[in-house]
């Protein structure tokens, strides 16, 4: 465990340093809110970002957002470093309309491999060099690119019976070799989901692995740049990560256009919105570590319904706050919809019962899980995920924090009330399935620490001063062309989202970035070589929840 | 089905004189006397044989009946802070009714490309070979079917044959998931079989038999008496740590946490039985069950005394029955809280560990033994 206090501070790069770097490259200067960005030619992505990467710091290729203007593809790379988050730019590849061809980005960060895909996938954009020019989210016999401008949306996709084959039917079976090939999923017990993994088997061992992902495609994207800033997106992000990750994946959406519209939020929303996400941490991680021991224990055990038992309690809590147990659409922009339920003494007592309770709980899970020997030998050394691998794949959150990687953006980058509270940032050295196991047991004490703090601050805010919701437009309209890309510590890691405005009071362009799609992305680096049950363990370690993979 | 089987091997009464036993009339010849049977000559014989047979193998169906849609849910829910099925009767049994309807009632989904005879023949081999066990088991109060001289190899060699219906299961239902728990079955009961016989022959030097009514009788000596109570010779009290190797390659053996590695729900979805559906399923989730309980009636009669117990020596069966559950008991405690070994641990664990210990268990107690005659 280590505090940010114990950190290498970072040099932080200037500005002018950033022009001097990329140099006579920069074809112009496209500056966003959060960051300096820099209009590139399309055959100089893998120079610039090596450079960056390399002389300035820039270890992690946050996100990657795709577009289309009227008259050009624009591809965007936002990267950030590891070491501070607050340190960004943004790279902008402008291709064109008739040839939209840019060098791809994969060499240089591995996760601009799916990232590439996807905006091949859903705007359009070709990657040259890219070492697997597939689509990712939608089927291979989908036409047309849905986020591209002129798509068609009312013309039916035909397509061929002999085209449109069983994805899971080839069986790759050929007689020289020793390997077999396994569907793991769509439909599979252990797959958290809807995932298809095709897997090569050799005997028992694992030697490829290729996450199949798109299942659970949604369009949320696109369903939030139809909805109005102000009142229609609040409720999307719940269905990312449905499993009672809401609040926090609200604040995501809340911080992101609250920056942009320069919205202020009271104090005391921000306390009340502090608690909220944590105790959503809180349910989140109790369920990933309840999953987990299924995958590893292999059936419904007592420390799977124990994970649940708790889990139920901060359930309750939260549904006493928001009125809903699973879409909880409590925060709005500037704030959060209502106060604590009446009575509030009778809501701080229970949520203080269920601190209280905790410690106890978690000896418990330690005693049954962590202190198990067959579970250690389990998990111990099993799916390494190297730290530097882990950010060439972009991972945050526990996956990353599992590895080493001291990165928390409710530290690094803070937002809400986490900079006046006392709490530590969990770190684990073994880079394996244990480490990420006792990540997530900590990261509850911490929670647990952050919301005792919250309730002490709102039992004694003063009662004429609870405001919770500042005054916020009933028609926010941004400038058009304001870009911004922020992000907010999820429950599996760091959850961002760039928006673009065009003016009008709808998003321009609405990316997710989801850090279980990076996460997930990571799982062949981790599986590989090792067997099918460490698969299985190493896939459960990661926390994937598709419904945020897909978007 | 199983009776008539059963009956071939029920025609061996062998009653040493010197060693006093506590059944010295089996079961087939009780009824036959009773019924006056036994004056109809052979065929007299062979139909209370059949009948002896047909009582037992319903004893444990039953058994097996209560244990799976109900014992194994309320046991279960115990341990995770549940309460299972309440709905129908009296603390839910009723639920092995609807339960029997319901997977009875199933359509029977056949793969395409299933190896025909072998696919239909697996679940049958499967759950009598378990069936077939119980026909040497001293259960008390009169209940053994037979007493053959080499009960106990007979036992071990009839609950092998359960891994051929696991392999035929797995290679026959032409499914990637089914081949690799019909892989992972064999190699683990061939880990686990020899630990099982090897420790199962050190008993077999105390008793100096193989017969399991004589190993029975065996225990009932009594092995030390303290204050006036007298603690009888139960070879899990005389060589404990004999009874816990056992215990662990039996659990292996039957496949159960943290030995379940040939089912692995999270991994290889069911393993050997994810094509099997309705009544097919019924049986091999039957045999599972009844392998079980053999498990736990071999235990119970090699180590724990069999069917003796305090009280009269009719209540016999009572206790042989509570000590078989005892055993079922332990299977469903490991499940609820022991994580499931890897494979290749697994094999470790067998040949690198309970082999040599079951061999050292082994030739420990042949020189003990040797030294104290």
């Amino acid at each position: 465990m280590s505090t940010g206090l114990e950190r290498e501070p970072s040099v932080a790069v200037t500005e002018d340093e950033l022009e001097a770097l990329v140099g006579d490259r920069a074809l112009a200067r496209d500056d966003h809110l959060n960051a300096p960005g820099f209009v590139i030619r399309p055959d100089a992505v893998q120079d610039v970002l090596t450079d960056l990467r390399d002389e300035a710091g820039f270890d992690h290729l946050a996100n990657l957002t795709a577009q289309q203007y009227a008259d050009r593809y624009e591809s965007i790379y936002h990267l950030r470093k590891y070491a501070d988050p607050t340190q960004e730019v943004s790279i902008v590849v402008p291709t064109t309309t008739d040839d939209p061809v840019s060098q791809t980005a994969e060499p240089v960060f591995r996760t601009a491999d799916w990232h590439e895909r996807e905006a091949f996938d859903l705007v359009g954009i070709d990657y040259e060099g890219h070492p697997d020019p597939r689509r990712i989210l939608l089927p291979e016999t989908w036409q047309g690119h849905p986020l591209s401008e002129g798509y068609d949306q009312e013309k039916p996709q035909l397509v061929t019976l002999t085209e449109h084959a069983n994805p899971v039917q080839p069986d790759h079976h050929d007689d020289e070799s020793d390997t077999m090939f396994l569907n793991i999923g769509p439909h599979h017990p252990a797959t958290h989901g809807v995932l298809h993994i095709e897997t090569v088997l050799d005997g028992e061992t694992v030697v490829d692995v290729d996450p199949d992902i798109g299942y659970l495609h949604r369009c949320e994207e696109q369903m939030c740049q139809q909805g109005t800033y102000r009142h229609q997106i609040m409720p999307y992000p719940d269905r990312w990560d449905y499993v009672s990750a809401g609040l926090l994946n609200e604040w995501a959406y809340a911080r992101t256009a609250e920056d942009l519209a320069d919205i202020d939020v009271p104090e005391y929303a921000q306390i009340i919105r502090t608690m909220g996400a944590e105790l959503c941490r809180i349910a989140s991680h109790m369920l990933a570590l309840a999953t987990f021991a299924l995958d590893v224990y292999g059936d419904f055990t007592a420390i799977f319904q124990y994970g649940m038992r708790d889990r139920e309690v901060v359930q309750d809590i939260l549904e006493d706050l928001t009125g809903q147990r699973l879409m909880f659409n409590y925060f709005r922009l500037g704030g959060v919809a209502w106060d604590l339920p009446d009575p509030r003494e009778e809501f701080i007592e229970k949520t203080r019962d269920f601190l209280d309770g905790l410690p106890a709980k978690v000896d418990e899970y330690h005693d049954l899980l962590t202190a198990n020997e067959i579970f250690q030998v389990r998990t111990h050394d099993t799916g390494i995920l190297e730290p530097e691998v882990a950010k060439q794949y972009g991972c945050t959150g526990p996956v990353a924090r599992g590895s080493g990687i001291d990165y928390d953006i409710r530290r690094d980058d803070p937002y809400g009330y986490y900079d006046n509270l006392e709490w530590d940032v969990v770190t684990e050295d073994g880079c394996d399935n244990y480490s990420r196991v006792l990540v997530r047991m900590q990261e509850v004490e911490e929670s647990a620490k952050i919301i005792e703090q919250c309730l002490d601050l709102l039992e004694d805010w003063p009662e004429d001063e609870r405001t919770v919701q500042s005054n916020v437009p009933r028609t926010l309209k941004p400038d058009a062309d304001t870009e911004i890309y922020r992000s907010v510590e999820g429950a599996k890691g760091e959850l961002g989202i760039y928006i673009r405005s065009d003016g009008t009071d709808k998003p321009g362009r609405f990316k997710i970035r989801s850090p279980c799609f990076h996460n997930l992305s990571a799982l062949p680096e981790m599986s590989e070589g090792e067997y099918i049950p460490d698969l299985i363990a190493s896939l459960g370690s990661l926390d994937i929840v598709l419904g945020e993979v897909d978007r | 089905m199983t009776g008539g089987q059963i009956a071939g091997a029920a025609t061996l009464p062998s009653v040493p004189p010197t060693v006093p036993l506590q059944d010295t009339v089996l079961l087939p010849e009780r009824l036959g006397e009773l019924t006056g049977l036994d004056g109809f000559g052979l065929g007299g014989e062979l139909l209370a044989t059949f009948i002896a047979a047909f009582i037992v193998g319903n004893l444990m169906l039953a058994m097996t009946g209560v244990a799976g849609p109900w014992a194994k849910r309320k046991i279960t829910a115990a341990f995770t802070d549940r309460i299972a099925v309440n709905r129908l009767g009296p603390a839910g049994l009723f639920i092995i009714l609807a339960d029997s309807v319901r997977l009875l009632s199933k359509e029977l989904v056949v793969p395409e490309n299933a190896d025909r005879p072998a696919y239909d023949l697996a679940p049958i081999v499967v759950a009598s070979s378990a069936l077939l066990g119980f026909a040497v088991i001293p259960m008390g109060s009169g209940i053994h079917l037979a007493d053959p001289e080499v009960g106990l190899a007979y036992v071990f060699a009839i609950s092998g044959i359960a891994s051929l219906g696991l392999v035929m299961a797995g290679y026959a239902s032409s499914n990637k998931y089914s081949l690799l728990g019909g892989l992972r079955a064999v190699a683990q009961n061939i880990a686990y079989e020899i630990p099982l016989v090897i420790t199962g022959m050190s008993i077999v030097i105390f008793a100096g038999t193989l017969q399991m009514g004589e190993i029975v009788s065996a225990q009932a000596k009594p092995l030390l008496t303290i204050a006036g109570i007298s603690i009888p010779s139960w070879y899990a009290l005389v060589n404990p740590f004999a009874f816990v190797l056992f215990l662990v390659a039996n659990f292996a053996e039957v496949g159960r946490n943290p030995f379940d590695t040939p089912e692995a729900p999270t991994e290889i979805v069911a393993g050997y039985q994810t094509e099997y559906s309705s009544v097919y399923f019924v049986l091999i989730y039957l045999g599972e069950f009844l392998h079980i309980f053999l498990g736990g009636a071999i235990i119970a009669t090699i180590f724990l005394g069999g069917p003796a117990g305090p009280g009269p020596a009719a209540l016999g069966i009572v206790w042989f029955i509570i000590k078989i559950w005892a055993v079922f008991f332990a299977t469903q405690w490991l499940r609820s809280a022991v994580p499931r070994v890897r494979i290749d641990q697994l094999i470790e664990i067998g040949w690198k560990g309970l082999l040599v210990l079951s061999f050292a268990n082994l030739v420990l107690t042949a020189a003990i033994v040797g030294l104290i005659a």
